[in-house]
């Protein structure tokens, strides 16, 4: 029977469904401090069924981390409430947590730090004295901590002579920003089980990463690459929480321990201790002619990364570069500093760090056109890139739609007509750069087989590789397969982040259609390179090989007794390209903006000591159908012959700076997020 | 204890504590499926004797003698289940049984709810992947299409 | 249970005590509630038609789902400082009737919920119906939320006024609904006072909703909005 898909009819099966037979399941002992030295661990208690995982049993393993090696299977100093010390494996689940509460841990406690700029003031407790060492083995961006410090990363742009820049500007505004941690919170939790065999190591993982997490596990065991598979069946949503390892390791030393396959799935309220979104202190500065034309530019951004790096190197870079803006500036300097904090990790976020120095840079945009006397929508025209427009990396731009962008989110408002109440914002992001993507086409009886490692985690990227292979091949998508992706048979891709896939992948599938055809049209492998990168100390290069435009513009109202802010408007724009699966492109769109929502004005992680206070899904709200504006609509703009833009992220970055100008525009200046009522009063009050 | 899983007898053993959920986890049944762990979310619901109930905090011992139907009993072929798929309302599909039992108890009750009521009804179900614009038109879709 | 606060040894079910769900008029013209209602059947049920403000407030909480299933003597007996129900039970004079093997007795809601998640009711009782007296014609609630539209209130304000007599129970912003006669005696037409004194007067906590300073603002105001509501 065709019948409805299998996401609609409930039979969808996702990471958690995963079971191997004699599979045992895995609990953690969690550390209660946020900074605390394992002394001793006891698991003597522990019922005959039950493995324990301890310090010893993992002494042989090394270090690892995407961008610096600074995690270890078992933590040997908790640098976070919650950092995992030892672990139990047992029958079922239930038992599972029972024996994990028994296991005893001895700490002795260190002084913590819980903010980035308070971690690099002297005097801080330093959560990795050995950074700079791990650092040099580490893959990837060009890492550079500071040696003796809690920066693990720091990230330059240096274009032109600020300073010179400054000198020569008629008017400097200057505007200091926060943004605070925030849950990934998707629906499904985090899931991995782990299997060994004669050597070999199978995991099965919730992840999107699947050839970073076999290289950093093959790393970490003293394996070959090879000797490592990675199965990565669909996730029920992961917004970046699954990317990266988080669990994989831990399973694989459980699983080598007790001579079985270990499973491990989280609760919700240890979902809120395993990756969540950098939170940041920003400072801008610009300075502009008269006129209104930038000349010069400033960011110093404190990115607090948490206990560990994890990719808070790339995120602090990426928040950087897009905090300078869509725009033409001859002299800039961006300092971004990637910390460590006794917080737990901080990670991969939907807008990778765009958010953060977006919602400063296009909130500074309007104080900057309040001073010079302008409209805020005709400051950014004036400076906005163009074709052949070099920007503050050194790259020139093409394909460049921001104008574009900036106008039709402000048609939808009626900007220009009534700036009062409304509030604007555009915004460049880059796209992963270098990355590689290669897949693999085999005729079946049916049709063909794609071998895709890009992972579904509902952006729809299946829905997009059958219809781009069934449009170069000739046949219907329903002829099309695409496989889970497989580290054993799924040619290398780069990773499934940074809303690369549709692009890279559809390049990758002409090359190997190609290839096809000129060989029998049995097999065909295409292989796409995305070339550049950036200078660590100039930041200078190529950032992204094409980067993702869009805009939002939002209308606002307040209730000036209470605070509360009502969006009655809220509209975005992304530069899509060429749009592949429209109704995949409209919900990703939707799903951005609503996630933006979400940020701009209720989602905070509460910490307290270290602690994440409200841990569950009622006390940290997320949107529901009902928060939704009156006025919610979006556009996927495309032009003729052009590429497939990546969308999965565009537009939720520009919802919080769009809403919170809408609500400066009304003389209520709030640079903290998120704009609850509290705060909205509070400006109430200051104005 | 005995009673009626999606229209079959069916006996299990369980503990007192044991909630519904963790049973159907069991029996293989994963269109429910553990979430929030507090009733707030939506993507366990299953129907009790017809009406929606949080399946994670329902326990078992009080469905003792009573139908407890799941959403796999809808077959893939229910209307609602059908405008979900032609309004493509769902992106990794995780929280989309609870939408569909959710809608469908709705339309049961009012069957040309406005956009409004839809939001109302829908709003113990979150997603979030943010397919709120194309779910509420999914149950645009089955109204009329009940309706007819 | 779920999340490992508490792991009795023995669970028992009120679910096929006969009677105890039954929603029907008493003496007097009053409401009689069994405390094995559900949210959804108060909503609903002919008999509640002429408590509008009760069906309100019932049908603000949650969701459908979570409505078919809670009940009125849950709600009362897990005296959650952030729930719907108790302000507007309070605000109409409702009493709550506690059984046990040696008799019966009535209480009142402000002395049924005595603090955070904690009652009045003995170990040996069990909260058996809520009596509920006519609702005049004026009475409102209020439930405001300071995030998502599905939150938890962060103030809810129940206002109810029979002739020259005022009620007013603020509830979700202290441990317990708070009232004050002597604040309400002033009357409904000196709304903004009574809300400022109700401001100056909760004891508030502070949650994920908002600070303890901050509910003190949103009280005055949405007091007094009550209060002009019902004037």
């Amino acid at each position: 029977m065709i019948g409805v898909d299998p996401r609609v009819s409930g039979t969808q099966r996702y990471s958690v469904h995963v079971e191997r037979p004699g599979m045992l399941h895995a609990a953690f002992v969690r550390s209660p401090h946020a900074h605390a030295r394992v002394l001793a661990v006891d698991a003597s208690g522990l019922p005959a069924d039950c493995v324990a995982l301890l310090p010893e049993d993992v002494a042989d393993l090394g270090r690892y981390g995407c961008q610096a090696r600074d995690q270890r299977v078992l933590a040997d100093v908790a640098r976070h409430a919650g950092d995992i010390v030892a672990a139990v494996a047992a029958p079922t689940a239930a038992a599972a947590r029972a024996a994990a509460r028994s296991v005893d841990v001895t700490y002795e406690e260190l002084p913590a730090v819980f903010d980035a700029v308070e971690a690099v003031a002297p005097g801080a407790p330093l959560l990795h004295p050995d950074a700079a060492e791990s650092a040099g083995e580490a893959v990837s961006i060009g890492v550079r901590p500071l040696t003796g410090t809690n920066v693990c990363h720091r990230f330059r742009i240096r274009h032109g002579d600020a300073a010179a820049g400054f000198a020569d500007a008629d008017v400097i505004v200057s505007r200091a920003f926060r943004t605070p941690g925030a849950a990934h919170a998707p629906m499904e939790p985090h899931a991995a089980l782990a299997e060994w065999e004669d050597g070999r190591l199978t995991l099965w993982t919730g992840t999107q990463t699947p050839f970073n997490t076999r290289a950093d596990v093959a790393g970490a065991f003293g394996l070959r690459p090879d000797d490592v598979r990675v199965v990565a069946p669909p996730m029920g949503g992961s917004f970046g929480a699954k990317t990266f390892v988080r669990l994989e390791a831990l399973v694989a030393a459980l699983a080598r321990k007790a001579g079985r396959p270990v499973k491990a799935t989280l609760d919700r309220a240890e979902e809120f201790l395993c990756l969540n979104r950098h939170p940041a202190t920003i400072r801008v500065r610009v300075g502009a002619k008269r006129d209104g034309t930038l000349v010069a530019k400033e960011l110093d951004c404190w990115v607090d990364t948490g206990a560990y790096a994890d990719c808070g190197p790339g995120v602090a870079t990426k928040m950087g570069y897009a905090g300078v803006g869509p725009y033409r500036i001859p002299h800039v300097r961006v300092d971004a500093l990637a910390i460590y904090t006794n917080l737990p990790p901080n990670g991969a976020y939907r807008g990778y760090g765009a958010m953060q120095s977006v919602w400063a840079s296009e909130r500074t945009m309007d104080a900057l056109a309040e001073e010079l006397g302008m409209s805020p929508l005709e400051l950014r025209r004036r400076n906005l890139l163009r074709d052949g427009d070099v920007f503050a990396t050194g790259e020139v731009m093409h394909d460049v739609h921001f104008e574009e962008c900036l106008d039709a989110a402000a048609r939808a408002v009626g900007y220009a007509e009534d700036p009062r109440g409304a509030g604007l914002c555009v915004l460049l992001k880059g796209m992963q750069t270098p990355s590689r993507a290669a897949v693999r086409i085999e005729r079946n009886p049916v049709g063909y087989v794609v071998r895709s490692a890009s992972c579904e985690m509902g952006q729809g990227v299946r829905a997009s590789i059958r219809l781009m292979a069934a449009e170069l091949l000739g046949c219907e998508p329903g002829q099309v397969e695409v496989p889970d992706p497989d580290t054993d048979t799924s040619p290398f891709d780069t990773r499934t982040t940074s809303s690369r896939s549709t692009h890279m992948m559809g390049r990758a599938l002409a090359v190997a259609v190609r290839d096809l055809r000129a060989n029998g049209g049995e097999h065909g492998f295409g292989e796409v390179v995305n070339e550049g990168g950036l200078d660590p100390d100039t930041g200078q290069g190529i950032a992204s090989t094409h980067w993702h435009q869009g805009a939002a513009s939002a209308r606002v109202s307040v209730d000036e007794e209470t605070g509360k802010l009502t969006v009655e408007r809220l509209h975005g724009v992304a530069y899509a390209g060429r749009v592949v699966d429209r109704a995949g492109a409209e919900l990703q769109n939707e799903g951005s903006m609503i996630m933006g929502l979400g940020t701009a004005l209720f989602e905070e992680l509460d910490f307290d000591d270290g602690q994440v206070a409200n841990a569950n899904l009622s006390d940290y709200n997320l949107p529901a159908p009902g928060d939704l504006p009156a006025g919610f609509t979006h556009e996927l703009l495309e032009s003729e012959g052009a590429e497939a833009h990546g969308l999965g992220e565009t537009v939720l970055p520009p919802v919080p700076a769009a809403i919170g100008n809408a609500l400066a525009s009304l003389g209520l200046d709030v640079r903290e997020l998120p704009l609850t009522p509290e705060r909205v009063l509070e400006a109430v009050d200051r104005r | 204890m005995h009673l009626i899983l999606n229209g079959k007898p069916w006996q299990v053993e369980c503990e007192p504590g044991d909630m519904l959920l963790g049973l159907l986890e069991r029996e293989g049944l994963t269109a429910a499926r553990a979430t929030c762990g507090i009733g707030v979310c939506g993507a366990c619901t299953v129907l009790l004797d017809g009406v929606p109930v949080t399946g994670c905090i329902t326990l078992a011992g009080q469905v003792a003698g009573r139908e407890v139907t799941t959403a796999e009993a809808l077959g893939g072929s229910d209307p609602v289940q059908r405008a979900f798929a032609t309004a493509q309302a769902f992106q990794c599909g995780w929280c989309t049984p609870g939408f569909v039992l959710a809608a469908r108890a709705l339309l049961e009750e009012n069957p040309d709810p406005s956009d409004a009521e839809i939001a109302e009804a829908l709003g113990g179900n979150l997603c979030r992947c943010g397919s709120y614009v194309k779910i509420a038109e999914a149950v645009r879709i089955a109204a009329r299409e009940l309706a007819a | 249970m779920n999340q490992g606060f508490i792991d009795p040894d023995v669970l028992l079910s009120l679910g096929a005590v006969d009677g105890l769900g039954r929603i029907e008029a008493g003496d007097g013209g009053e409401l009689r509630l069994g405390a094995m209602a559900t949210h959804r059947a108060v909503e609903r049920a002919p008999a509640t038609a002429a408590w509008p403000v009760l069906r309100r407030a019932f049908s603000l909480v949650a969701s459908p789902r979570v409505r078919n299933v809670a009940t009125v003597g849950g709600v009362l007996a897990d005296a959650d400082y952030a729930s719907d129900p108790p302000a507007v039970l309070s605000a109409l004079g409702a009493r709550a009737v506690l059984r046990s093997a040696s008799g019966e007795r009535e209480v009142g809601i402000g002395e049924l919920i005595r603090g955070y998640y904690e009652t009045c009711i003995a170990p040996d009782e069990l909260l058996v119906e809520v009596r509920v007296p006519p609702q005049p014609e004026a009475a409102v609630y209020r439930k405001f939320r300071s995030r998502s539209c599905e939150d938890r209130p962060c103030v809810a304000v129940a206002a109810v006024r029979d002739g020259d007599a005022l009620r007013v129970v603020v509830g979700a912003v202290a441990e317990t609904p708070q009232h004050f006669p002597d604040v309400c005696a002033l009357g409904a037409g000196r709304a903004a006072e009574i809300g400022a004194a109700y401001g100056e007067r909760i004891e508030p906590i502070a949650d994920a909703r908002g600070s303890a300073a901050y509910r003190r603002r949103v009280t005055a105001v949405e007091v007094r909005r009550a209060v002009e509501a019902v004037a």
